[in-house]
């Protein structure tokens, strides 16, 4: 230990962590036991937070997938509850569950779902703060967001794929006639939701998060097929999507 | 389209918004609701815990024991059926 610490504390200290999260062998049993407690703790944090993608793999494959996942994205944060951010993307690019091509934007569900949960709580307002608004002056107004707001948008089923492993024991097949989902994530109260956002409600969701002004924002939406502006607002006060909003 | 006209359209789609708010499917705040089991006729239930039905109205029979409802909070318990066999049953808070 003592010849180690020659080469500098700050050395022995990044060797220390990369061999922490790395595959290889160590020589040190006591190290290797500790390592072992650090990977079990990080599979099972990833196991809670994606206990979809974890049913669709199967529980042995997952934690297998979490193994590779922990070396190659090892947390950027002390908090526990931050880790996994990039799991879509790893997925996306990990060639073993290739033939589960919809997997990574299931996991972009949970973990929407993961930032709805501790993001920053905020009232929110309905449909009816906007129809007070002047008609004149509609086109005008800002809306602001509620922080659990988001959407993952995806050109598989995800919302029917996360709802039937989520609440029912066996997955339910679903039909041949699916289309890809956008899933608007919510959290009002205390609990998240996943609605379904029409796909063409999606451009107006990123226009009015990055502070498009109302009628400059549904202008850009319109042009989109099925797009229905009075469907996507309701949509959002319903959802509890929107905190406040500021007329010119 | 002039700037009056897509204002009207606006207004009217923003009226149109507020009438589709009431019960329109979406999943809103269910805070102060509880998921009952048991009571829920076949078709109408909220979800389930297990089984070949899942979720919302695919409940195949009246009443099924692991199909739940969305009631008001603490009223669960209170709730009675009857059964086809004539027996009585209240709700759950679990499935049975």
């Amino acid at each position: 230990m003592l010849a180690r610490l020659e080469g500098g504390l700050a050395d022995f200290q990044s060797g220390f962590a990369a061999s922490l999260l790395s595959a290889e062998k160590v020589a040190d049993r006591r190290f290797s036991v500790h390592r072992n407690n650090v990977k079990a703790s990080l599979v099972a944090a990833l196991a809670a937070r994606f206990p979809v993608v974890s049913r669709l793999v199967g529980v042995e494959f997952f934690q297998a997938m979490a193994l590779v996942f922990i070396e190659r994205c090892p947390p950027r944060s002390p908090v526990l509850a931050a880790y996994g951010a990039g799991m879509g993307d790893f997925l996306d690019g990990f060639e073993p569950v290739a033939d589960l091509p919809y997997l990574a934007d299931v996991s972009r569900l949970e973990w929407g779902r993961r930032l709805a949960w501790h993001a920053a709580d905020a009232s929110t307002i309905s449909i009816e703060a906007l129809t007070a608004v002047e008609p004149d002056r509609l086109a005008g107004v800002r809306l602001d967001l509620h922080p659990a707001a988001s959407v993952v948008a995806s050109v598989w089923p995800v919302i029917s794929i996360w709802t039937t492993n989520t609440g029912d024991e066996e997955a339910r097949p679903i039909g041949p006639d699916w289309v890809g989902q956008s899933a608007l994530i919510t959290r009002p109260g205390l609990e998240v939701f996943v609605n379904a956002l029409p796909p063409s409600a999606e451009l107006l969701f990123r226009s009015l998060s990055a502070g498009v002004a109302l009628g400059e924002a549904v202008a850009r939406a319109e042009h989109i097929a099925g797009f229905e502006t009075a469907a996507a607002l309701s949509l959002l006060f319903r959802t509890g999507a929107v905190t406040s909003l500021a007329v010119e | 389209m002039t700037i009056r006209t897509t204002n009207l359209a606006l207004a009217a789609a923003v009226a149109a918004a507020s009438l589709m708010s009431v019960g329109a499917g979406a999943q809103t705040a269910n805070t102060d609701k509880e998921r009952c089991y048991g009571i829920s006729m076949a078709g109408k239930n909220d979800c389930a815990a297990t089984g070949n039905n899942s979720c919302a109205g695919q409940a195949k029979a009246d009443y099924d024991a692991k199909a739940w409802k969305y009631v008001a909070k603490g009223s669960c318990m209170n709730m009675e059926v009857t059964l086809k066999d004539g027996m009585k049953r209240k709700g759950t808070l679990t499935p049975m």
